[in-house]
């Protein structure tokens, strides 16, 4: 068939090449970089104690953090479609903040808030509990960061309920409670996963606001950026592209789960055999 | 069981969507609500429901005060124009969904549940599809799903909503002959809204016509029919002819022989006359007034005449065999007689144009 | 903003509804609010002639320059790359389409530690072309070339996904038409596809420029840190932080948490715009004229 509309050729053109300079080149040259190594060299970098220590924290912290915004989320969501407040416009707006505020200061104010003599920290620390510079603090950053994510995706699917559904449930019997968990959480719960995927995906590869709360001490509260960072100002260029791979391939499989779970709740359902 | 309506009353803003509704509907009854979009049905419907609450007024199920009943305590059965069936559970589910929400007590053991869900699904005649999923069905099927799952709970009132306003007509006419027999089957009480006044007149035991917030006329399709209480009734159901009485004063002279409530002599009327209450003749008639054929349309068993008389479009309907007979053609000049009129008053409101029936 | 109104049968309880409007707004309180307000809190905590001076510090002033020049020169490219790509995945079908976009979203998933950490490999005395580069003369990591290069990739996709599923809304009726009535490409593309995308461009631009403005790992690796020369604001933040100069530190975060605000103010009347837009197509009405 003929294309009617004009700039196929050079709106692809432009983009692939763009692309491939900017992602495929920089990338085949980690990948390249990785290659000198042996598998055996591979993988005791990359399963080092210290390694395995920042994992560790990274992936805790992160799944935390995501489960935190998985739950307030949801909740923050459905508050902001379903029930009148005064100033909602004004909080509907504020809660892109994190994608707009730079990571550093989110970082630098995190800290200052949850230090031993700031404005939260202040009341935490009586109760002994220490935020700043524990691996606590990683989670209250990371929360921060990824916060938008599941409430952005749930926003429209919440406000795409027909009202009829939750009406007929009413009408066969079910209490509001039944209704929630029955019959509309089911419903959402594909983009709850997958604003939880998102947000995951996000703290997994935070840097900028992690490391002024942290306190990274290697093994306890050090995450797997930093650790990549340090090794770079040790100029093991060849330990941090090792772990950087690792880093790259956890991202990459989180990016094909988020693809998979929006085709899953496009299609679910439908995609069994129609017809008689 | 029956359900009592006494001076309902809703208003969104400054509209008025209901205004002093009473209604009484026996038990065993499948009643329609049938009028125009906006003129209250399904604002009344949902009001029965519990779906809306009434700014005043009162409404009873089997004689007892159910106003501030919250819909699912009401034991209704509710079904909508668009099905709303819940689209990630199996169509097994969907009919099971109001036995599993019962509190633990009044809930049946799952063998039970499994045996009332199949028998519903086979009574709507869709067994086979229990493992389906609402997006894998027609719409036909979907509506009949709702309605299984709506009688699942064994509702002692059985509420519908256009139920067959989204299916085509081929599928409409199939199933509003069904839910006919199973409404005798059921021995429930129905309600049904409507737009369409040929769905009303078919299925219901009684009509309930409304227009603006209130009821025009309740009685039965023949009743509504043959015998409008108003001309909004007149107009809403089926195709009308409309005269002033000062144009055609012959005609509200006839029509003042047969029509009741007739207004009295030199004021000014309405004659109306159905298409096929007017026999056209070749000769002067008594009582008659003469036409010239416009056009004249074959539309499957009848013929349907356009007629001019001095402005204004006259539209008769013919037997394929009277039209034989008559042999019309256009610009010849014929004699109108009707065989019912019915006469009215002006309405204070003038009544829209061109009453077809939808 | 949506105006739902909850139907009868389906209200919750008043002690559900308020009980969860205030987990909600306590969570966006303390996780949002909170933040927000102590940045400027504690800028001002030496009153305004420290602030001042905090910020006409010439490190500050050239840090500013710095982070501006790299969004100025980042944002055409994201402009002409996010209509491209929008053009070709919304216009047309072809093979590896999902791949493609798949591609556009890689960004958001990778660290950008290991964005910076990828340039180095590439660009730096040890990387490909390094020596190469060296030889020339050609300096790209811990210079302004390689903090470009680093923010055009992790800003790359945010027009493109902006645009990608607005253009598919749109359908491609209304090029087509202006092609069969004999408009050129560039006619059809100024007169036709950029007015009905032009809210949706700004959009994206938008959150680019917060991005490029913002982006701190990335930049992070490849800058070098050099005073005065390759310090964006997010990174010159960092520096007087560590050397303990709180109002300094939070001085000049101050501007960049205005920055984030006034990205959500312009955000935030884009999406009026593009919402009463749709409403009124809806509508059948043609977008009132502003005047």
């Amino acid at each position: 068939m003929k294309r009617v509309l004009p700039g196929f050729g050079l709106s692809l053109g432009f983009t692939l090449v763009y692309l491939s300079l900017l992602i495929l080149l920089p990338l085949s040259g980690l990948v390249f970089k990785a290659s000198t190594l042996s598998f055996e060299q591979f993988w005791s970098i990359a399963t080092g104690e210290r390694a395995l220590a920042a994992y560790r924290v990274t992936f805790g912290a992160s799944l935390l953090a995501a489960l935190i915004n998985a739950f307030f989320g949801l909740v923050v969501a459905w508050v902001l479609v379903r029930y009148p407040f005064p100033g909602k416009r004004f909080v509907d707006s504020l809660v892109d903040l994190p994608f707009a505020l730079p990571t550093s200061v989110a970082g630098i104010t995190l800290a200052t808030l949850y230090a031993g003599n700031g404005w939260i920290g202040r009341h935490l620390e009586p109760l002994g509990l220490k935020v700043a510079f524990t691996p606590l603090g990683i989670v209250v950053a990371l929360t921060f960061i990824s916060l938008p994510f599941v409430v952005r995706t749930l926003q429209p699917v919440i406000e795409d309920i027909e009202p009829e559904i939750e009406e007929a449930a009413a009408s066969l019997g079910a209490s509001r409670f039944q209704t929630f968990f029955r019959v509309l959480l089911p419903g959402i719960f594909p983009a709850l996963l997958t604003g939880f995927t998102l947000a995951f995906s996000r703290a997994i590869g935070e840097y900028g606001s992690v490391i002024f709360i942290a306190g990274n001490m290697p093994l306890i509260s050090e995450i797997t950026p930093l650790l990549i960072i340090s090794k770079l100002e040790q100029y093991d260029v060849v330990g941090a592209t090792a772990l950087a791979c690792v880093m790259l391939a956890i991202s990459f499989v989180l990016l094909l789960a988020v693809n998979a779970l929006q085709w899953w709740s496009a299609n679910r359902h439908q995609s069994r055999r129609t017809g008689a | 069981m029956s359900i009592e309506i006494q001076n309902i009353g809703k208003r969104f803003g400054n509209f008025v969507a209901l205004d002093n509704i009473n209604l009484t509907i026996p038990t065993g009854e499948l009643v329609a609500l049938l009028g125009p979009s906006g003129c209250g049905k399904t604002t009344l419907l949902r009001i029965i429901a519990g779906m809306e609450s009434a700014d005043e007024g009162v409404v009873k199920f089997g004689g007892e005060e159910a106003t501030h009943l919250h819909a699912r305590d009401r034991q209704v059965g509710f079904v909508f124009q668009h099905y709303a069936l819940f689209r990630h559970m199996s169509v097994f589910e969907n009919v099971a969904f109001g036995l599993r929400v019962k509190p633990k007590h009044e809930r049946p053991s799952e063998a039970e549940i499994r045996r009332r869900v199949l028998d519903l699904l086979k009574l709507v005649q869709l067994d086979w599809l229990a493992d389906r999923y609402p997006s894998q069905l027609s719409g036909g099927q979907r509506q009949r799903i709702a309605l299984a799952r709506a009688l699942a709970v064994e509702p002692k009132v059985l509420l519908l909503d256009e139920p067959f306003g989204a299916l085509d007509t081929k599928v409409r006419k199939e199933l509003r002959r069904w839910l006919r027999r199973l409404h005798d089957e059921m021995h429930i009480s129905s309600v049904f809204v409507t737009h369409d006044q040929e769905e009303a007149l078919e299925v219901a035991d009684r009509v309930v016509v409304m227009n603006h917030g209130k009821v025009e006329q309740i009685g039965t399709p023949d009743e509504v029919y043959s015998n409008p209480a108003s001309p909004f009734v007149y107009q809403f159901l089926g195709n009308v002819n409309v005269f002033h009485s000062r144009v055609h004063g012959a005609w509200a002279n006839v029509g003042a022989d047969s029509a009741e409530g007739v207004p009295p002599k030199g004021k000014e009327a309405l004659a109306f006359v159905r298409p096929h209450d007017i026999d056209i003749e070749h000769t002067p008639v008594a009582g008659g007034i003469e036409a010239t054929v416009q056009d004249v349309h074959a539309i499957g068993p009848m013929v349907r005449v356009e007629l001019a008389h001095a402005s204004e479009l006259i539209e008769v309907e013919l037997t394929r065999e009277r039209a034989n007979v008559l042999q019309l053609a256009k610009g010849q000049c014929v004699w109108l007689k009707p065989r019912q009129v019915k006469v009215f008053s002006v309405p204070e409101v003038p009544l829209e144009e061109g009453g077809s029936g939808i | 903003m949506s105006s739902y109104v909850a139907r009868k049968a389906n209200a919750e309880p008043r002690w559900v509804r308020l009980s969860l409007t205030g987990i909600g707004l306590g969570f966006l309180f303390f996780f949002l609010a909170l933040p927000l307000v102590a940045v400027f809190a504690e800028a001002f905590s030496g009153g305004w002639g420290a602030y001042l001076e905090a910020l006409q510090h010439p490190e500050a002033l050239s840090a500013i320059a710095l982070t501006v020049l790299i969004a100025v020169v980042v944002l055409p490219f994201n402009i002409a790359f996010g209509v491209a790509a929008a053009w070709a995945i919304a216009r047309f079908d072809f093979r590896g389409k999902s791949l493609l976009i798949t591609l556009i979203d890689l960004p958001f998933a990778v660290s950008p530690v290991v964005v910076g950490l990828v340039s180095l490999l590439i660009f730096g005395a040890q990387g490909v072309f390094g020596p190469w580069l060296a030889a020339h003369g050609i300096k790209i990591v811990f210079a302004l070339p390689g903090m470009i290069l680093v923010t055009l990739f992790i800003t790359f996709p945010f027009v493109a996904r902006e645009l990608i599923p607005l253009m598919q809304a749109q359908g491609r009726d209304e090029e087509e038409a202006a092609v069969s009535l004999g408009a050129s490409g560039w006619q059809m593309f100024f007169r036709v596809t950029l007015p009905n995308i032009k809210w949706g461009l700004l959009y994206g631009v938008i959150l680019a420029n917060a991005r490029a403005m913002g982006e701190f790992g990335a930049v992070s690796v490849v800058s070098g840190h050099i005073r005065g020369e390759t310090n964006t604001l997010p990174l010159y933040v960092e520096i007087i932080y560590n050397e303990y100069n709180a109002i300094g530190a939070f001085g000049a975060a101050s501007v960049l948490a205005l920055l984030a605000l006034v990205t959500l103010v312009a955000k935030t009347l884009v999406e009026w715009r593009m919402r009463q837009e749709t409403e009124m197509l809806e509508a059948g009405l043609p977008p009132e004229k502003t005047s």
